[in-house]
């Protein structure tokens, strides 16, 4: 075999600009997207340094300084019904709140993968099978599902995030689906198969790593959504149980004092509002990063 | 082994449209034969539609053909399971048209062109490293570009990686579909040089899809003319570029510019009228009787045959060579 | 030959997402009445960006400098209003892709009467009767059946037909075709091309030719003016052009071209490749662009752009060091 050497192309140094380093610039050209980050960044921090940021403990009441206002007594934020700092409250209920949301996403995903893609890249049984259950899943109102599982195994957190995460399940399969259908169509996918890669090797290094970018906004999507649902869940009693707090139940115990200390609610509203808002600017952010067409 | 690498025999394609299309079947190739002796390249040229992809990819078995026989070495392969099908694939290789989308824009260069070896455990103990190296020079790269992803390098630099991929088993066999039609001018005189030096020193056969006449001109060996899923004439480069005898071919070859003011404004023009038709349709009778110059009654409801211009292999589909053999000889 | 249109010291800046780029230098140009200019070079060279800059189709953000005289007015200093009006009554554009210029809610008869309407004034049944007769200027069969028919309902070839026939609603007095035939096989082509030069012949339009294809050129051209990296690098009559052509690249394009009769196989046969890649300027250059690549590159190249200075009646080139017009017959 002689190396033939070409006075081409060849020869010639490559194209600088890796378009890895204009991933932060062009998201940060987008300062919706840049908002939404910062958002979750926050939240997220707020959840992991919770012991460190709140002064009161979220549990421990106070029966001497219930329901004080705003400003008052070293409460920034006020006291609830039991006494206890609403601040901290807010600070520690973060941490159920972003664990359902999270938790529940990565279970939809988890499962919604290795589906999507067996049925995205073998299609036939296996594709049937997967789109007639998600059928079924979807017409089941998610709120049937949870209140299901609490009446049989009693409400918990656990039993929340599996529902919340079986409620996302058919989004996430058909979106993991139609990824996979679409890289089996590109010509690097046809290539492999050419060469004689086994299947294993073209699920796992071709199609799973090209299809995370598209899940991510997916992902982006679904936690705010499950974020919302789980306070729905512990509106009704079916989420955390206090007295661990999560936003969800805040709410739910705040509804009785409404009319004269509006504060214990709003506060809890307004954190679910801005953590679902930033998520989905993220999401939002994300899916024209990802978008061949916006670059 | 004497015989021929490809052997393809009455090979048919169809594909069912969509329901929203009506739901009808549509004859991608109607009736391929062809085979590709040892060392030899052979030119399928052909217009959008004519099922000239449609023929590489039941090649490498990406398609399972509806009818017909792919023979690969001697071998029937048409419906070998996979697992017996693979160490075949070691020996048929292909290069994509789009540059772009058929490299995996999440693995570098050297992971790109390793990807064969690892897939047939060629690397021995010396490691994938040194034999991507070597298949990345003998493109006329650099072993810098190993570790570069493809949105680093430029079209044709991708293209000469998608031939490294192909090459690095050092296949019996290389389908090239369309591999320089996305490339500019100057790009695609390197492509097609490298192609011409490879092949001369790796030996391989090569099956050279392309709409592009002076390409397959410059490349080929052979030639086999393709219109609406059939081959139309077939034959050595000297017998379809100089004696074209099918009217498609002719039309073909009369409708390609000629990069020459001066031949290009003096040349005849006889331009064929119309458009292929749809493939779920194809006319009855020979395939062209409607766009054709020389269609007769015969043409419009009996289909012709492969018919024999010379004894070297040049065929020709046309109901209207014997007498133009005939009329050439009362000429003489 | 009195001029259309004259192009000065046109510029334009473009954004992409590493910043700004050069996309076209000091490029001058004239299109005289009954002309057809072919603006040739290779994808990024600045051909298509001109004919935008001309019409004012670019993106709100470019920065464009120069003239554009047109019919006694600067297009770039005129109103928008007034461009509208010119924009598709005195000068039309066919683009590459058909089907993305053809509103696909709307019938082709629909679609050129609403031209007809806004440019010409014509309504009812006169528009109708108009819009059959453009689509039968193109040769398009049965036209009164085909204004009712939506672009998908069309083929390629009959779409890029219509657009034409849609160019040519208001009598132009300049046709932009921006790579008409591109997109379509070689026997859909021949089609367009015979029907573009028939109509400039009979409606002595001029046309401003964009295109990659050299036989394209040699086909309609009576002029040439060849783009490098956003610079004309050579101007001339189209004869001229092919049979002595000055500039180095030009060569090189011309000898990158595999045509008819050379083969890889013969002896010693090679296409010639350029090395190098066409770069993306982002700032203006002291120095010829050309250079990094250029086989008669000097000194001097590197230190001082060159500009185009008439070397020959009807030929003008940008290079330091042109061929020697006698030794340069590259074709046959």
């Amino acid at each position: 075999m002689t190396t033939v050497t070409i006075p081409g192309e060849g020869s010639v140094p490559v194209l600088s600009q890796p378009s890895r380093q204009g991933w932060w610039r062009r998201f940060r050209r987008r300062p919706p997207a840049v908002l939404g980050l910062a958002g979750v960044v926050i939240v997220v921090a707020v959840a992991v340094f919770a012991p460190l940021l709140a002064h009161y403990s979220p549990i421990v009441s106070q029966f001497g300084h219930v329901l004080e206002g705003p400003f008052s007594s070293g409460h920034i934020l006020g006291t609830d019904e039991l006494g206890r700092d609403e601040l901290s409250r807010l600070i520690y209920g973060s941490q159920a709140t972003l664990e359902v949301g999270v938790l529940a996403t990565l279970l939809a995903m988890a499962i919604a993968i290795p589906v999507g893609i067996a049925a995205g890249y073998y299609r036939g049984a296996a594709d049937m099978v997967a789109m007639r259950v998600t059928d079924v899943v979807l017409a089941f109102p998610f709120l049937l599902i949870a209140v299901g599982l609490a009446a049989i195994f009693g409400p918990s957190l656990q039993n929340v995030i599996l529902a919340l995460g079986i409620a996302q399940l058919p989004g996430s399969v058909r979106i993991a689906r139609a990824e996979a259908m679409a890289l089996r169509e590109q010509d690097f996918v046809q290539a492999a198969i050419v060469t004689g890669a086994k299947d294993r090797v073209i699920l796992f290094r071709h199609l799973f790593p090209n299809m995370l970018s598209p899940l991510m906004v997916q992902a982006s999507v679904s936690i705010p959504a499950a974020i919302l649902g789980s306070a729905l869940l512990s509106f009704l009693g079916l989420g955390v149980q206090p007295p661990t707090p999560s936003w969800g139940n805040m709410l739910a115990s705040a509804q009785t004092y409404l009319y004269n200390d509006p504060w214990i609610a709003i506060f809890p509203g307004v954190a679910i509002f801005l953590t679902t808002l930033s998520f989905n600017l993220l999401g939002d952010g994300l899916r024209d990063l990802f978008d061949p067409s916006m670059r | 082994m004497t015989g021929p690498v490809l052997e393809v025999t009455d090979l048919r394609m169809e594909f069912r449209a969509p329901r929203s299309a009506g739901g009808r079947r549509v004859q991608a190739i109607r009736e391929v034969s062809l085979t590709i002796g040892e060392g030899e390249i052979l030119g399928l040229v052909g217009e959008t539609g004519s099922g000239k992809t449609t023929v590489g990819k039941c090649v490498v078995r990406l398609l399972r053909p509806t009818a017909g026989t792919i023979r690969f070495a001697g071998r029937d392969i048409t419906t070998m399971p996979a697992r017996a099908l693979r160490p075949v694939r070691s020996q048929i290789q292909m290069v994509f048209q789009d540059p772009y989308s058929s490299l995996d824009p999440r693995m570098t260069v050297g992971q790109i062109v390793a990807e064969p070896l690892r897939a047939h455990g060629r690397f021995k103990d010396l490691g994938v490293r040194p034999l991507a190296s070597r298949a990345i020079e003998r493109v006329g790269l650099s072993t810098q570009v190993l570790d570069r992803y493809p949105n680093e390098l430029s079209g044709g630099q991708r293209q000469r990686v998608g031939l490294a991929r192909a090459l690095v088993l050092e296949p019996k066999l290389l389908i090239a579909d369309e591999p320089v039609s996305a490339l500019d001018v100057s790009v695609r005189a390197g492509i097609l040089n490298l192609l011409a030096d490879l092949q001369k020193s790796m030996g391989f056969s090569c099956l050279f899809i392309t709409h592009d006449l002076g390409v397959a001109e410059f490349l080929c060996d052979r030639v086999a003319v393709m219109y609406l899923g059939e081959i139309v004439e077939v034959g050595s480069r000297d017998e379809v570029f100089g004696d074209p005898r099918h009217p498609y071919t002719r039309s073909l070859l009369g409708a390609a510019p000629l990069a020459d003011p001066v031949a290009q404004r003096s040349r005849e023009r006889s331009i064929m009228p119309g458009e292929p038709p749809s493939a779920i349709s194809p006319p009855p009778g020979c395939s062209l009787n409607p766009r054709c110059p020389l269609a007769d009654t015969r043409c419009s409801t009996e289909a012709p045959v492969q018919t024999e211009v010379s004894p070297t292999g040049h065929l020709a589909r046309c109901h209207r060579i014997q007498e133009q053999m005939s009329l050439e000889v009362s000429h003489t | 030959m009195a001029e259309l249109l004259a192009v000065q010291d046109l510029e334009v800046r473009l954004f992409d997402r590493s910043g700004v780029v050069l996309a076209v230098r000091d490029v001058n140009l004239t299109i005289g009445q009954g002309e057809v200019v072919a603006l040739v070079g290779e994808s990024g060279c600045g051909k298509s960006v001109t004919a935008l800059a001309i019409l004012r189709l670019l993106p709100a953000d470019a920065r464009i400098s120069g003239q554009v005289h047109f019919d006694g007015h600067d297009l770039l200093q005129l109103p928008l209003r007034q461009m509208r009006r010119i924009r598709g009554s005195d000068i039309a554009m066919v683009f590459q892709e058909p089907m993305s210029s053809l509103n696909p809610a709307f019938t082709i008869g629909n679609q050129i009467v609403e031209v007809l309407k806004l440019h010409k004034g014509l309504r009812g049944q006169a528009a109708r009767t108009r819009a059959a007769e453009l689509l039968s200027l193109v040769r398009i069969g049965s036209p009164e059946q085909r204004l009712r028919s939506f672009p998908h309902q069309l083929s390629g070839g009959m779409r890029q037909r219509a657009m034409i026939a849609m160019a040519l609603a208001c009598d132009p007095k300049l046709l932009i075709l921006d790579e008409p035939t591109t997109a379509l096989d070689v026997t859909t082509q021949a089609q367009i091309l015979d029907i573009v030069r028939d109509l400039q012949k009979r409606l002595g339009m001029s046309i401003l030719l964009i295109t990659h294809d050299l036989g394209v050129v040699a086909d309609l051209a009576d002029r040439v003016a060849v783009m490098y990296a956003g610079n004309k690098v050579e101007d001339a009559e189209v004869h001229r052009l092919f049979a002595a052509p000055r500039h180095p690249y030009t060569v090189g394009l011309l000898r990158a071209l595999p045509r008819r009769g050379r083969r890889a196989g013969d002896a010693q046969e090679r296409l010639t490749e350029i090395p190098g890649l066409v770069p993306v300027l982002r700032e203006s250059l002291a120095a010829c662009a050309f250079a990094p690549r250029c086989p008669r590159a000097q000194e001097d190249c590197s230190r001082q752009a060159p500009h185009l200075e008439q070397c020959e009646v009807d030929h003008e080139v940008a290079c330091f060091h042109p061929e020697p017009a006698t030794v340069a017959r590259v074709l046959r």
